[in-house]
């Protein structure tokens, strides 16, 4: 009795111990669905905490009562207060549409931005600036004779409204709708609110959530399934909570222009860089952006543009009139204007490694590759931060791929940029006349480039990170997401580096489950011999 | 006939790397790929406590067998090697004993030897060392960066594919013993079951030890006898076969003499003369050692005498000795140098009796 007591107390206390320890859960590392722990952040304070304290009130400012003739006049009369203001913002890239960058890749520095840069949706706004530039900060920007340096044509209001009531023109080169009450806009002024960003940053490329999307009207007033932060029923952020300003210096990069690594919005900024009650997961934030967990899918309350063919456009009805027509959801798949499109959504995003630089396709270069890259997100594996013009290294980053077929000049091999918007017939613009040669031949004419009077389509391929509809963390990827030999795997396509669970050698497994069989066949066999000669077998001498 | 072949440690050390290596394993090969069992995350999370029990495990199980003198076990030898797979290739099939025993001081056969030392040297510190790799340089941090997993990977996963079809080779293994789930017994009890012959052989190999460390006892202390008893003392101990050993020994203890050049002895203990059945020691002193033997075989004890005076040690694993009656007896003679002030002055010896009928069985020579 002694013995069996010593024995258990040496070998299965031990084992029982042991086992208890190695498998215990830590109740930390669990997501609890239920009661979501209080997560905690730095350079934020919780809605609960907010005070919200009117600074100003702008309906008591005798210079806002008065009945404004024009726009501009508003303008005037907010930096008759707000003086000197109009330096920042003429040097903010929402109103000089370009930003001085080095390219990544490239030796050179260019100036680049919406004012002279392509992408595979409208293409570019030359020669249509009077209705591009509705999403310009500005009145007035007709054509390349705008005054870039009068402050009056600075449009505060865009941002700063905060009625709800105005609403810039179509084609009216950035100025507002007639008939607006710009006294009463003009005092609602406030801090931008979700719907003064969004008034252009959901709508580019034409409608809601074509660009990015994870940037949609829904977001305005959302849940939690769409995005965490600016959820209504949670802690309802703005934008400019994260896209924090000073001096109307915005932080916040669109790689469809940027170039380089700086001034961007990061989760860190509030959620530091370890932000897990578990060092494993803390360890993945040193190679894996936050985002391709957290966005597990996007376009989650809208379709976004996948897919945009420019070689179909131009079929009318027999009537000469223009065709519309929608798919099952109700979005375009057909406009005589523009092409064919492919919509989708709760899509699943693309994964590439990311260092915060790019480069882009510029108008005078020649292409080498297709798909061509409208831009190009550097990174890779082996990027550990030292060997690029990044200073951190490359990581795994959830990006929307925005497919396209868009015009190009195959003789000299650029992408090309045609005029397409005019109010009259007979302007060469592809929307009225429908007529690509002359659209081109005048884009290009108009941007000083040469075209050899040969067009094409090209496939053409535009990527876009994604930063935003965060997921909650009971929704975001799971080990087994990446960590699977399953094809369908996150990362099943991103190749070059060995991920746990994902990577086999072949040579070791064939090895290795070959010397396993070949010792459970020698068991076999000599095990069975030996039964087999059972009477002989073993000491066994009687 | 059981024995008491591993001590408290050895099995709970045994039990615990079972547990952790199975569960290494387990959550190994879900971390590789291969099931589904505790979930991803959770599969990491034991991989990696584990891992660090594992670690600890070892550090003191090393700390164990250092202090113990156990890491002698594992000092390969290649001697019986052949004859021990030949053992396993035909032997086992046919009967044959085994050819080589368990000892307690040899627990582990020349095959087995090689292939724990093999086990311990290569795979476990190549997991260990690969693991660890894998938890903290997978990921660039300021002091040294991995280029690539993969190598680690390949390596720890090659590493693992040998710890499997070694756990199936050794647990098969364990059932050629004695009977076949002898060998497991042991591990657990601590007592393993023997036949008589490997008993006696482990019994043997027990006084072998017990000379070697009452000689060297001998040579460099003053207390002789009480070491030899102690040296006796604990390997019966370790042994477990306290009563057995002395019915081998037949009770008589360990006989003391001390001769000077010449042959004459200077000094025996009490056992020593009631091994030659004189009456006191008194008797003995004075008188030349010729008188221990019978003539045929006291030429052979006067090379081996000579011998020691010029600085050898001799060891004989049977002798037969001529008692004062004129009747024979058997014992195990050991003979060292007796010195001193760096001078040989004479020679001095342990002799341990054997009953004449295990005598016959037990073909005890010096090498
Ligand atoms: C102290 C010893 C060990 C350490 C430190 C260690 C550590 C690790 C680590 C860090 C991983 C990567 C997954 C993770 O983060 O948990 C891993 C994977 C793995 N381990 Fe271990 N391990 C050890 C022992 C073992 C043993 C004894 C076995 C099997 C018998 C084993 C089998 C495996 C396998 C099969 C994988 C998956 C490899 C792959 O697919 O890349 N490990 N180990």
């Amino acid at each position: 009795m002694k013995r069996i007591l010593y024995i258990f107390s040496i070998l299965v206390i031990p084992q029982f111990i042991v086992y208890m320890i190695i498998t215990r859960t830590d109740n930390q590392c669990i997501v609890d669905t239920e009661l979501p722990a209080e997560i905690e952040v730095v350079n934020y304070t919780k809605k609960a905490d907010q005070k919200n304290i009117l600074v100003a009130d702008h309906s008591k400012f005798e210079i806002l009562q008065q009945e404004f003739e024009r726009p501009q006049d508003v303008t005037l009369a907010c930096l008759s207060c707000h003086t000197e203001r109009h330096h920042e913002l003429m040097a903010n890239n929402h109103w000089t549409w370009d930003r001085t960058e080095k390219l990544a890749g490239r030796d050179s520095v260019v100036t680049l931005g919406k004012r002279n840069m392509i992408n595979n949706f409208c293409i570019g706004i030359n020669g249509s600036e009077k209705t591009c530039v509705r999403c310009h900060i500005g009145y007035g920007w007709e054509d390349k004779s705008f005054d870039f340096s009068k402050k009056e044509n600075i449009d505060c209001l865009v941002c700063h409204d905060q009625s709800g009531m105005y609403i810039k023109a179509k084609g009216a080169a950035g100025y507002p709708v007639e008939g607006l009450n710009l006294n009463i806009i003009s005092q609602s002024v406030g801090s931008p609110k979700r719907e003064n960003c969004g008034i252009c940053h959901y709508w580019g490329g034409g409608g809601n959530n074509v660009k990015h999307g994870d940037l949609d009207k829904a977001m305005n007033s959302c849940s939690k399934d769409v995005d965490i932060h600016m959820a209504i029923d949670g802690e309802d952020m703005s934008c400019v909570a994260c896209h924090t300003t000073e001096n109307h210096v915005i932080k916040g990069k669109a790689y469809a222009f940027s170039s380089e690594n700086k001034n961007r919005a990061t989760c860190t900024h509030c959620h530091t860089d370890a932000p897990h009650n578990d060092k494993i997961l803390n360890q993945h934030g040193d190679r894996i952006a936050c985002q391709t967990c957290h966005i597990p899918e996007y376009a989650k309350a809208n379709s976004t543009k996948m897919v945009w063919d420019w070689s179909t456009a131009g079929r009318l009805n027999e009537d000469g009139s223009q065709i519309h027509e929608a798919d099952a959801d109700g979005n375009h798949n057909y406009l005589s204007i523009k092409g064919t499109f492919v919509y989708d959504d709760h899509v699943k995003p693309d994964y590439i490694w990311f260092n915060g630089t790019a480069d882009h396709v510029l108008l005078t270069d020649s292409i080498t590759e297709i798909p061509v890259q409208i831009n190009t997100l550097m990174g890779s594996y082996n990027d550990k931060g030292d060997n690029c013009e990044s200073t951190t290294c490359s990581k795994i980053w959830p990006v929307k791929i925005h497919r396209g077929k868009q015009p190009w000049d195959p003789i000299l091999k650029r992408i090309v940029q045609p005029k397409l918007w005019s109010p009259n017939k007979g302007d060469s613009a592809y929307w009225v006349d429908f007529d690509w040669n002359n659209s081109i031949v005048a884009g290009m004419r108009y941007s000083d480039l040469p075209y050899s009077g040969e067009y094409d389509f090209v496939e053409t391929e535009m990527y876009w990170p994604l930063n935003h509809q965060v997921a909650s963390a009971d929704k975001s990827l799971q080990c087994v997401d990446c960590h699977t030999t399953d094809n369908d795997g996150r990362l099943a396509k991103l190749e070059g580096f060995y991920l746990p669970g994902r990577d086999h050698y072949d040579f070791i497994e064939y090895i290795g489950i070959l010397l396993v069989l070949l010792a459970v066949a020698g068991v076999v066999i000599h095990g069975g011999i030996r039964i087999v000669l059972r009477k002989n077998c073993l000491h066994d001498k009687k | 006939m059981k024995v008491y072949i591993y001590k408290g440690f050895e099995r709970f050390w045994h039990w615990t790397q079972v547990t952790l290596i199975v569960m290494l394993a387990l959550t190994g090969f879900e971390i590789h790929g291969f099931y589904e069992l505790f979930g991803y995350r959770e599969a990491v999370m034991i991989h990696d406590r584990t891992a660090w029990a594992f670690l600890a495990l070892i550090v003191f199980a090393i700390f164990w067998h250092f202090t113990t003198g156990e890491w002698k076990q594992y000092i390969p030898t290649l001697n019986l090697v052949k004859e021990q797979i030949g053992y396993y290739v035909t032997g086992i099939f046919t009967g044959a004993e085994h050819p080589t025993n368990k000892l307690v001081y040899n627990k582990f056969n020349p095959l087995q030897r090689l292939i724990y030392l093999g086990l311990k040297m290569l795979v476990i510190p190549v997991m260990v060392i690969s693991g660890f790799a894998y938890m903290y340089l997978n990921y660039p941090n300021d002091t040294f960066v991995l280029g690539n997993l993969g190598p680690v990977a390949a390596i720890h996963t090659m590493g693992a594919f040998f710890l499997i079809v070694f756990i199936i080779a050794h647990v098969y293994l364990t059932t050629t013993g004695h009977k076949p789930l002898s060998s497991i017994q042991a591990m657990i009890t601590g007592w393993e079951e023997m036949s008589e012959l490997e008993a006696k052989e482990m019994v043997k190999s027990e006084m072998e030890y017990s000379l070697k460390v009452a000689k060297h006892h001998l040579i460099t202390d003053k207390d002789r006898s009480a070491f030899l008893d102690e040296a006796l003392q604990e390997t019966e101990e370790k042994l477990g076969v306290k009563n057995r050993l002395h019915d081998v020994l037949s009770g008589s203890g360990a006989g003391y003499f001390r001769l000077d050049t010449n042959g004459d002895y200077i000094e025996v203990n009490k056992a020593w003369a009631n091994l030659y059945k004189y009456e006191t020691v008194e008797e003995i002193i004075g008188k030349n050692f010729s008188l221990s033997r019978s003539e045929k075989s006291f030429a052979q004890l006067k090379g081996n005498f000579d011998q020691v005076l010029s600085g050898e040690t001799i060891e004989h694993g049977l002798v037969i000795r001529k008692c004062q009656d004129g009747s024979i007896g058997y014992h195990t003679l050991t003979m060292t140098p007796f010195m001193k002030d760096n001078k040989i002055i004479g020679v001095q010896g342990v002799i341990i009796n054997i009953d004449r009928d295990n005598a016959s069985k037990l073909q005890w020579d010096n090498e």
